[in-house]
């Protein structure tokens, strides 16, 4: 046959351009995937060292000092600075963070012994002693850590007061309690208005809503919410509710009322999609027993809707916890040195944190900042793994 | 209309500008089974569900004539629709339990109307229900058990438990052995013939021996018509209509 | 009387008529006579929503009016004569007032220490009358509901209706939202407006608000290389980023990868979805930006900058990815199976099958997810705000540094500016030019996708 030669050649090329193709939808996906890997490796990487705090150990004698237990903040860090220049030399005092007299206060209440006897006590490094440590740091710092690594002084461990303590200028002693608790205060409000707003609205539009243009005006409000900026909330935020209604600036209260209203739309579109899958038949079993309508409602339809409207809820809020912009709005930004004990307290939320930290010149801001965004990857994650799990328990029971 | 205790009179049914039921007018009285035949779409499914006004659920359904319940009027403003059902219960095509458990689906009806003062009050009549549905025996160990775990015929058997207890006065049956099994069909026909009596029963069935067997009088319907109403007996052996009598021999249908 | 201690007292109103209806309905009913009516409890709750309604209606109404009747008030009083006439000051010393008076304040003028206490008297003579409003309004829907309360009312019906009448209500939430943020977003834009000539803030192209010729503020408000800027990082470098890896990724995962494949790798891309962009800002500011820079310089562009358009488009298009992804996939699996077995069946390779007859059908419905994807993007705040740079400029060029519309909305409103300066109003503008841009961008990718969807069924 004489076209075999030139048909079997072009079946070779349609096959190396499938191959081809095929090749380049792989790379996409891996691509793809590899930022995702590159990513969360960076953070993790970067993060887990802020976990880690550097300690100095500190050779101290308190009775040469004479000081005693309820003295205050000058004796004790007079106290500390004399033991560090006798211990390190001239700058030792510079190699620990700003505040060990606390450390050491409260190492003296705990045992007493140490006023009268010679002993040694762990204080947190200085910030730059601790990026030296760590990694590279300024040549004074890399000096110091020379010498305390001579000495023996220098030791590793858990930072727990970065998930206890609260924003500081030192970023040896920042922590992310307050902006935890900031976004904990900050989505009670959102879940408290936006959940009841939305399943209510969701049950109006599946069981009530006549099909008139009203009804459309409404659907099409919620449909257009649910794709409208975040920031755009957030210059409603700024204009109704400081503006009009002069609530208190920087208030969990007033982000978690704008936050609801990003979320409710969120809400009220799976709550309608789990309504609607709720099976006619069980409307009309509740009906021809005599129900009303709201019996049928809130007896029937509404549990059964439950889990999927749960699931919509929480998917809601977990982007109402990675939401920043609309909070920078609404001045949620203040450097806030103390936990919020309340909704109309100053605050700031976990993702504004990063934020601010992001933008400190410090070195030491960069992993704590890394720290920060995993204890927002970890929170995340584990409210997406409960809407999954949730999701897949329901459908497993259909 | 002395002894009626559900009468139609001229009832047509419109969903838009169809008409389904095309002047219908018929009484049915308190201590006998009605059943309604006629081929697919004949508007007999669609009567029924107006007896009890679930044709209020969809939108564009209307109503002209009128149906009297004990002499009142069950289309008049004053008529609430939740008392009318509770009156007038009704049974399913497709077995219907709600993803509770056997208990709470019996206790439902009862719950909601009040008609249970004590929790021993509800005890009684659920345990009566069941028992009157013939499916205590069956359940009483385990009424906490999901209602959705019985068989299809244990689960029919439940919904006409669930119907019965809140004691109504007419019971609607919608095709209730078209999902089951022929054990499980023989099973309900003879509750039927059990609950006779007490109740007024109106049963839609495709199938014409279960006509036969389990009810007193026939209605043929047709096209939206009610072709022919009378004696069960006189329907099968000897219908005054030509087309009831080419329904039953099976020259269409 | 405090808020809490107002609505304590409500709901405890409430309470009473709860029990006192029920009480006096379970009286009169009579099983035998009324098998089916209304319940006491039915009666209950209906004396409970009407002690609850009017008030809690009243009150939300009256949080929107009070503070101006606040203001006022104190206007109208003796010590506000002494207040300068400049509406600025007046305000800023005003709101001191209010902060002081509530006992949040934290910027002392000395003239709003002096008003302080008169803000004070006018909140308390205002709350007080509407604590005593409310708590009337309350005990007359209780009284009237009470009296109403008898065998023959019909409070089931009347109990549904209350409950519909509180899902409307909810349902209105979602349009008083959207007038909320058209009136505000107008009314502001408005002001700018009256301040700025419209023609000179859209088409003026010097944008540097930290200086504003009070006389001319139009000159330096020309916002055409913000809406470049926002065109070019979001809807130019992140879609070409975003469509090959987007596209590309739906096609292997939903025509070439096996189930077991898929079932893994499909949530796994949908990550980048769920990760915060304040994270991703952080991730372009900190790895990104450098390299890129690096690459700009190695290239020998000199002016190559840490804060280039580039940087910021890479990662909003990385970010945008599963957005592009899932709308692709639907818009594949759209295609009816015949189509492709069609093309198969003629002996066409799985790739020409895709790009020859797959891609085209499904055309209209991947466009509009690349709208929805633009409208994301350009709408997209942190990522820019932390990697893209505060000066406007109107290049090609993708390694210098540009702004965008939201970064500068940020950057206007987190300063120390009044309230109703040009530049903060400003902010409202270009909040409104970016409202009706996404809107436009949304409505249209939702008609082609609406009509797409009806052309397969």
């Amino acid at each position: 046959m004489n076209s075999a030669a030139p048909l079997a050649a072009r079946r070779r090329q349609r096959n190396a351009a499938e191959r081809r193709f095929r090749l380049a939808a792989l790379a996409a996906v891996c691509l793809s995937l590899g930022f995702v890997v590159f990513l969360l490796g960076t953070m993790a990487v970067e993060g887990a060292r802020g976990f880690v705090e550097t300690r100095v150990t500190l050779p101290i004698d308190l009775k040469a000092a004479g000081l005693t237990a309820t003295d205050g903040e000058a004796r004790f860090a007079a106290a500390i600075d004399d033991a560090a220049t006798r211990a390190f030399g001239r700058n030792g005092p510079a190699c620990l963070a700003e505040g060990s007299w606390m450390h050491l206060r409260d190492a003296v209440r705990q045992d007493p012994a140490l006023l009268v006897r010679p002993g040694s006590i762990e204080l947190p490094a200085s910030s730059p002693v601790d990026v030296a440590a760590k990694h590279d740091g300024t040549p004074a710092a890399e000096a110091a850590v020379a010498r305390l690594t001579a000495a023996g002084a220098l030791s590793r461990g858990i930072d727990w007061a970065f998930l206890t303590g609260a924003d500081a200028t030192d970023p040896v002693r920042a922590g992310i309690w307050s902006a935890l608790k900031g976004s904990l205060l900050t989505l009670t409000v959102t879940l408290l208005l936006a959940f009841p707003i939305g399943v209510l609205a969701a049950l109006y539009l599946e069981e009530y809503a006549p099909r008139n243009r009203w009804t459309d005006f409404i659907e099409v409000s919620i449909n257009n919410l649910a794709a409208v900026p975040s920031i755009i909330f957030g210059l409603l935020g700024l204009a109704v509710f400081l503006g009009t209604l002069h609530l208190p600036r920087s208030a969990p209260l007033v982000g978690g009322l704008t936050l609801a209203l990003m979320t409710m739309p969120v809400i009220v579109i799976a709550g309608r999609n789990a309504i609607r899958a709720v099976p006619p038949s069980i409307r009309d079993a509740a009906l021809a027993v005599g129900a009303t309508p709201v019996q049928v409602m809130f007896d029937h339809v509404l549990p059964l809707a439950m889990p999927g409207i749960l699931t919509g809820t929480i998917l809601g809020l977990a982007r109402a916890l990675g939401e920043t912009a609309p909070l920078l709005m609404i001045g949620m930004r203040a450097f806030i040195a103390a936990a919020p004990r309340g909704f109309t307290d100053p605050a700031t939320v976990l993702p504004v944190q990063i934020f601010l930290w992001s933008d400190q010149i410090d070195r030491g801001f960069v992993e704590k900042t890394s720290a920060a965004i995993i204890v927002l990857l970890v929170l995340l994650l584990s409210m997406s793994g409960i809407a999954i799990w949730l999701r897949q328990r329901f459908e497993a029971r259909r | 209309m002395t002894d009626a205790k559900l009468s139609a009179r001229n009832v047509s049914v419109f969903y838009g500008a169809t008409r389904a039921i095309d002047d219908v007018s018929m009484d049915i009285t308190r201590d006998e089974v009605v059943a309604f035949i006629g081929p697919s779409g004949c508007g007999k499914s669609t009567f029924l569900r107006t007896l009890n006004r679930m044709n209020d659920t969809v939108a564009n359904a209307r109503v002209e004539g009128t149906i009297l319940l004990d002499g009142e009027d069950v289309y008049a403003p004053a008529m609430d629709v939740v008392e009318l059902r509770a009156r007038v219960g009704m049974v399913f095509q497709k077995p219907n339990p709600f993803a509770k458990s056997i208990y709470a689906n019996v206790a439902y009806g009862p719950s909601i109307h009040g008609l249970a003062r004590h929790r021993d009050d509800m005890d009684r009549i659920v345990e009566d229900a069941l028992r009157r549905a013939g499916l205590w025996d069956e359940v009483k160990d385990r009424l906490d058990a999901s209602g959705t775990t019985l068989s299809g015929g244990q689960q029919q058997r439940l919904c006409i438990a669930r119907a019965i207890a809140v004691d109504p006065e007419v019971i609607l049956m919608d095709e209730p052995c078209s999902a089951l099994d022929p054990i499980a069909t023989a099973r309900i026909e003879e509750l039927i013939h059990e609950l006779r009596g007490r109740y007024a029963i109106v049963i839609v069935t495709h199938n014409m021996q279960q006509a036969a067997r389990v009810s007193q009088r026939t209605a043929f319907f047709n096209l939206g018509r009610l072709v022919e109403f009378g004696a069960t007996s006189d329907i099968f052996t000897n219908p005054v209509e030509e087309r009831t009598k080419d329904y039953i021999t099976g020259r269409y249908g | 009387m405090t808020t809490t201690g107002l609505l304590f007292t409500i709901v405890g109103l409430a309470l009473i008529g709860w029990l006192s209806a029920r009480m006096r309905a379970a009286a009169f009913r009579r099983p035998a006579i009324q098998r089916f009516g209304s319940l006491p409890v039915h009666h209950a709750w209906v004396v409970a929503l009407w002690v609850l309604g009017p008030p809690l209606t009243f009150l939300v109404i009256w949080s929107l009016t009070s503070p101006a009747l606040v203001t006022d008030r104190v206007l109208a009083s003796p010590l506000a004569a002494a207040l300068p006439a400049s509406a600025f000051e007046r305000a800023s010393i005003l709101s001191d007032a209010r902060a002081l008076a509530q006992g949040s304040g934290g910027v002392f003028h000395p003239a709003a220490v002096r008003l302080a206490p008169a803000y004070a008297a006018a909140q308390r003579h205002y709350d007080w009358l509407a604590s005593a409003a409310a708590l009337i309004l309350a005990l007359a829907g209780g009284v009237f509901a009470f009296v109403r309360v008898s065998p023959a009312f019909s409070a089931r019906w009347r109990l549904e209706n209350g409950v519909v009448l509180l899902l409307l209500a909810a349902a209105l939430v979602a349009i008083l939202t959207t007038a909320g943020i058209v009136g505000s977003l107008l009314y502001e834009a408005a002001r700018f407006f009256a301040m700025v000539p419209a023609i000179d803030f859209l088409t003026g192209t010097r944008w540097s608000p930290q200086v504003i010729d009070p006389a001319d503020p139009g000159a330096s408000l020309g916002a055409l290389p913000l809406f470049w800027g926002t065109f070019f990082i979001g809807a130019i470098i992140a879609m070409a980023v975003a469509l090959p890896l987007g596209l590309m990724s739906a096609i292997y995962l939903g025509q070439y990868a096996r189930p077991r494949t898929r079932a893994w790798a499909k949530p796994a891309l949908e990550v980048l979805a769920g990760i915060p962009t304040v994270v991703y800002g952080y991730f372009a500011a900190l790895s990104v930006a450098p390299r890129v820079r690096d690459l700009g310089l190695f290239l020998g562009i000199a002016d190559a900058s840490s804060e280039s358009a580039l940087a910021a488009g890479l990662v909003m298009g990385i970010m945008i990815v599963p957005f592009v992804s899932s709308t692709a996939d639907d818009a594949l699996r759209a295609v009816p199976a015949e189509m492709r077995d069609g093309s198969l069946a003629l002996g066409a390779t799985p790739s020409e099958t895709i790009r020859h007859v797959l891609i085209p059908a499904a055309l209209p419905g991947i466009a509009g997810g690349v709208l929805l994807a633009i409208s994301r993007a350009i709408g997209e705040t942190m990522i820019v705000v932390m990697a893209a740079s505060g000066v406007a400029t109107l290049t090609l060029d993708p390694f210098a540094s540009t702004t965008t519309v939201t970064k500068q909305i940020v950057d206007l409103l987190t300063g120390e500016a009044e309230f109703d300066s040009a530049k903060t109003l400003a902010a409202f503008a270009l909040g409104l030019v970016l409202f009706a841009a996404t809107l436009l961008l949304n409505v249209v990718a939702l008609v082609i996708v609406k009509r797409y969807r009806e052309a397969y069924e």
